[in-house]
């Protein structure tokens, strides 16, 4: 539902300042619900949706809730410093599963010896930025 | 002195074996499973198979079961393994790369004088 209503609002973006929409509106609870609508009818303005490469704050909140949704993690422990193996309390094993999670979620490969070296989730989104980065250089802006 | 250190060098690469195989067979696991559904029980069936032998402390039993296991994941390797599309060997490698340095396009399609 969600995808259809973002697919119609893809082609159908009204450009509606705030300015016209109090305007028209005017005063009470008129003014409440065309307010209400303007916003829902719009789309969000950067598209959304892409792989992963958004601005680093987005890389570095989506690795934390990845990680705060892995089952063997108390998520309220979960913070960007966190070392996985000493203070999520994470074995060898969990964390090959961890780094499996991460590749998935952001559809990149990690190698094997890269993967050993990911100890916390600021580690990991650098990573991922650096990754992103040096990619968009070889494949050009296509 | 010399045959402890020597026991924790053996120890610590029985560790990486154990990491990287891990690593792969469950990599291994995904390319088998058609649905994400059955990925989930074959990942843990195989995290089981590792935990069984978690507490295995003689280092001469601890390699011939890594040898072994090494074996089986070599056995059952998928033959057409998922790759991500950008990375070496994937679909969209090396696809459209940019031109190289010095050549420019002009689109001004026929208009030129």
């Amino acid at each position: 539902m969600q995808a259809v209503r973002a697919l119609v609002l893809q082609h159908l973006r009204l450009r509606a300042p705030p300015s016209v929409a109090a305007r028209v509106g005017g005063s009470g609870p008129a003014a409440v619900a065309q307010c209400w609508f303007a916003r829902g009818m719009s789309a969000p303005a950067d598209g959304g949706g892409d792989g992963g490469s958004g601005s680093d704050s987005a890389v570095r909140a989506r690795v934390v809730e990845l990680v705060r949704k892995f089952d063997k993690i108390d998520a309220d422990k979960v913070t960007e410093m966190a070392d996985f193996q000493k203070d999520l309390s994470l074995d060898s094993l969990d964390r090959v599963e961890l780094v499996m999670a991460f590749e998935q979620e952001f559809s990149i490969e990690i190698p094997d010896d890269k993967a050993d070296k990911l100890t916390c989730c600021a580690d990991v989104a650098k990573y991922i930025i650096s990754e992103s980065q040096s990619s968009n250089k070889n494949a050009g802006s296509s | 002195m010399a045959s402890t250190a020597g026991y924790l060098a053996r120890r610590a690469a029985q560790k990486e074996r154990v990491r990287l195989l891990y690593r792969r067979a469950l990599k291994d696991t995904l390319n088998w499973a058609v649905h994400r559904h059955l990925f989930y029980q074959d990942a843990s069936d195989l995290r089981d198979k590792f935990e069984a032998n978690r507490h295995v402390d003689n280092l001469d039993v601890v390699d011939r079961l890594i040898d072994d296991a090494e074996a089986q994941y070599r056995n059952f390797q998928h033959p057409d393994p998922y790759i991500v599309p950008w990375a070496p060997g994937g679909t969209k490698f090396t696809r459209n790369p940019p031109p190289p340095q010095g050549i420019e396009i002009v689109y001004n399609y026929g208009k030129e004088d």
